[in-house]
């Protein structure tokens, strides 16, 4: 207590976990907005800020959900699949009439179901993670593209405006309504990540699961949780796919598993576990969106735009790598110091 | 029948392949430090673990505090009061101190966290203990001897009646190891029933009541410590007695083979001279943190070094990677086997052909099968390692055993030193002369052999000179004649004072 009280607030907070990443990352965030407005003097304006906003928002919900994963040191490959699962279960169940509001039920249960047997496959069945989640990305894939038998959907229709504005264009306050579903899902799952006993099992099972297992926490249940969390984000993603078309489109989310892992590995997530906060998400899903932004506003092609971004996301792990291999070694040879501080 | 905390009765466990316990009996009693000894895989950890709630037994009985227990799990063993400290460290590197100390039984309020409670408490418990360890600190980030510690100071805040200890000391300097017994008198007095694992049986003399002795998964015999010797005990646990527990052999001191000129390396490695003669074992006294380890690993090119010329029979030779040294015929057995000394997950075959594959090799690369099942089968058989194959993964053997291979993989090809870091470490006693025995082996071939040690009997024992290291420096030289525990310590903390420090700078 003493001792929180004499830090002052820069202190307090670099003395969180992980916040060292963070604040590398936000330096980088804000060199490339300078340079992008230095490129691009409409940069700035609040039109382009509010797509800008918009195209992170659904980055950052599957970084979220990917976090989680990668924390308890295993890695989803299926959230790709179940965007498009999602949109296209959601567009097929309201094209054929159904209430939106049921068909966004339904789809979320049928995606929940992803995340349970992957969780299940893993935890339980004991299988590698990159295996068990690769085969549940062709399986999810599969079946977005069989509800509406392989073709891509109708648009979704009139009665479906409150649905697509609930999560697309509608807004409230003069922020998009996506932003605030993307705000409220960091802010929730930020809490149960560093508040809560389910978030101190998730950093305790991909730390030493071992250790977990034997100081009597349920780490089976403990990584279900996790791959459950990161299929219900991947669902929401979907669903704001489907908004935003206005139909089911079954290649939706392709590679998006991929931009998840490079939202959580920017922010400083170890794809090892046991490391790194929600909050370098949201720096990590902001680099990205203004990367694909800025490229986009300075002319570059898409071909330029995804290897300068494969680039930053194997520098920035690569930097992350270095910080980490330097560090250990010196901290041993310190700490060995500590008897000798003791004896003179 | 009342007296016994813990009562397991006829109990039996099997894995694939292995009876691991066969009809064991042991009883606890409150207030008393019990010594549960026995060879590697005798069976002390599987039993411990089948009371802590890690496995489940096949057959027999558990009472705790005159009570049938069925199903023990660890969550249940916790609740029952029974706390264990496994040999290796089971913590979350990524947590801090408080949160390891409380993991699975956060303190929360409506499901939110409470952790400067937990953090307040985290420091009571280690303030009990009389260490001085922040509870906010990353556990990954302490060395291991307050990773230890932490361990502890986690089992001893569910309250535990029944306290085991595995190897508590392997990781312990000789001072923590003393502060480490005053805790477990403290608790003995407090009523707590205490089971004490370990191979340093020099240990026991200073906290054991009674002694519970295991061999081949069975229960052997009990006896109370005063009633009985050294040599009692280890004729019990080897089954046979064991004439020389550090057999020496007397070799001709040939020519110089090997010396190191102004070693440099950091603040652990600082002006190292040293030089081995054929025919002689030389062995590195020292504190836990005296640079030994360093000094090993800079010599092996593992580290870098910043200045220090190496000489092998009287040439020089440039070493800056540990192929450099194994190419000029310096090879190391490093400390911590699992971590640096074998690929756990490969074979024993794969595990002794790794180092040795330039000789293996024919062209263009090919591993040469039929030489590479001769050079495990030859090294297996030399070294008497039981296995049931060469094909076995290197994890599943016992940890003398494992010892061997590491040991074994690099006496297949014709080396000039051979050093060793900590070679008998968590070894039993009937291990520990085969190893002595092959670094006696070495020295009659006139290979130079240089050994690290914690061990003080061991290193009196085996080494014809001993060097003795405090903080990165050699600070005495002693041949084994003249060699005493006290001589050694005295230098060992030969520290350079503070003051003089200042005026050299």
């Amino acid at each position: 207590m003493e001792n929180s009280k004499k830090m002052n607030l820069w202190e307090r907070l670099i003395s969180i976990r992980g916040m060292g990443q963070v604040l590398t990352g936000t330096i980088g965030l804000i060199a490339l907005c300078l340079l992008f407005s230095f490129l691009n003097p409409s940069f700035y304006s609040a039109r382009n800020i509010g797509n800008l906003l918009r195209q992170i928002a659904p980055i950052l919900i599957i970084g979220i959900g990917q976090g989680y994963v990668l924390i308890t040191g295993n890695i989803d490959l299926s959230i790709g699949s179940v965007v498009g699962m999602s949109t296209m279960i959601s567009a097929t169940l309201m094209t054929k009439g159904m209430d939106p509001w049921i068909a966004v039920l339904v789809t979320l249960i049928s995606c929940l179901g992803v995340g349970v047997l992957n969780g299940a496959l893993v935890a339980k069945c004991k299988l590698p993670p990159f295996i068990a989640t690769l085969g549940t990305m062709t399986v999810a894939r599969g079946i977005a593209q069989i509800v509406n038998n392989n073709y891509n959907t109708d648009a979704i229709g009139e009665a479906a405006q409150g649905f697509r504005d609930f999560f697309y264009y509608g807004s409230v306050a003069g922020v998009y309504n996506t932003i605030w579903i993307a705000l409220a899902i960091f802010l929730v799952f930020n809490f149960i990540l560093s508040r809560t006993r389910t978030g101190r099992y998730i950093y305790a099972v991909g730390s030493n699961i071992e250790a977990a297992k034997l100081s009597g926490v349920n780490t089976d249940m403990t990584v279900i949780i996790a791959y459950v969390i990161s299929s219900f984000c991947a669902a929401v993603v979907g669903l704001i796919t489907c908004a935003t078309a206005g139909m089911g489109t079954m290649d939706a989310g392709t590679m998006y598993e991929m931009y998840a892992v490079a939202a959580a590995v920017i922010g400083g997530i170890s794809t090892l576990g046991g490391q790194g906060i929600l909050l370098g998400t949201v720096v990590g899903a902001a680099i990205w969106g203004v990367l694909q932004n800025g490229l986009q506003f300075a002319g570059a092609p898409v071909a330029i735009r995804n290897i300068v971004i494969g680039t930053i996301v194997v520098v920035s792990v690569l930097l992350d790598v270095v910080i980490r291999t330097g560090r250990p070694r010196k901290k041993v040879l310190e700490d060995k110091t500590i008897p000798i501080q003791k004896a003179s | 029948m009342d007296e016994y905390i813990v009562e397991m009765s006829h109990i039996s466990k099997s894995f694939p392949g292995v009876q691991a316990l066969k009809d064991v009996s042991f009883q606890l009693k409150p207030g008393e430090v019990l010594a549960l000894l026995g060879e590697n895989g005798a069976g002390k950890s599987t039993l411990m673990k089948v009371l802590s709630g890690v496995y489940t037994k096949d057959e027999g009985e558990i009472k705790v505090f005159g009570q049938i227990v069925e199903d023990i799990t660890p969550k249940k063993a916790q609740e029952l009061g029974i706390a264990i400290i496994h040999q290796e460290l089971n913590l979350c590197p990524h947590l801090s101190v408080a949160e390891n100390i409380f993991l699975g039984r956060e303190k929360t309020h409506s499901c939110i966290l409470k952790d400067s409670e937990m953090n307040d408490e985290a420091r009571n418990i280690l303030k009990r203990l009389n260490v001085n360890i922040d509870p906010e600190a990353i556990v990954g980030e302490l060395p291991v001897s307050q990773q230890q510690l932490v361990e502890i100071a986690k089992a001893l805040s569910i309250n535990a009646k029944v306290l085991i200890m595995d190897e508590p000391t392997s990781a312990l300097a000789s001072e923590e190891i003393e502060d480490l017994f005053g805790i477990i008198r403290k608790l003995k007095k407090e009523g707590c029933g205490i089971v004490y694992i370990s191979h340093r049986l020099e240990e026991l003399q200073y906290i054991a009541d009674r002694v519970i002795i295991m061999r081949d998964g069975r229960y052997i015999t009990s006896m109370d410590f005063k009633d009985t010797t050294m040599s009692e005990i280890i004729s019990y646990m080897v089954g046979r007695e064991i004439e020389d527990r550090f057999p020496r052999i007397d070799c001709e001191r040939g020519k110089k083979i090997f010396e190191v000129q102004n070693l440099n390396a950091g603040r652990l490695v600082r002006n190292i001279n040293l030089e081995i003669y054929e025919g002689e074992i030389v062995g590195i006294a020292g504190l836990m943190g005296a640079g030994r380890t360093e000094t090993t690993r800079a010599i092996f090119g593992a580290d870098p070094k910043e200045s220090g010329r190496i000489f092998v029979d009287g040439k020089e030779v440039i070493i800056n990677s540990p192929r450099d040294a194994i190419r000029s015929g310096i090879v190391l057995v490093p400390e911590d086997r699992r971590r640096d000394g074998l690929c756990v997950k490969l074979s024993v075959r794969e595990n002794i052909a790794l180092p040795n594959l330039d000789i293996l090799c024919k062209d263009f690369g090919i591993v040469n099968r039929k030489k590479e099942y001769e050079m495990a089968e030859d090294t297996v058989r030399n070294l008497s390692i039981k296995l049931p194959s060469i094909e076995v993964d290197a994890a599943s053997l016992s940890g003398g055993n494992q010892q061997k291979v590491v040991v074994g993989k690099w006496l297949a090809r014709n080396s000039r030193i051979v050093i060793f870091d900590e070679p008998t470490r968590g070894i039993d006693v009937a291990a520990k002369v085969e190893i002595y025995n092959l670094m006696n082996d070495l020295k009659r071939q006139g290979i130079g052999v240089l050994f690290v040690s914690s061990e003080m009997p061991e290193i009196m024992g085996i080494s014809d000179r001993i060097i003795v290291m405090c903080d990165g420096r050699i600070t005495g030289e002693l041949y084994s004649g003249e060699a005493t525990e006290n001589l050694i310590m005295e230098y060992a903390t030969k520290f350079e004072s503070k003051l003089t420090q200042k005026q050299a700078v």
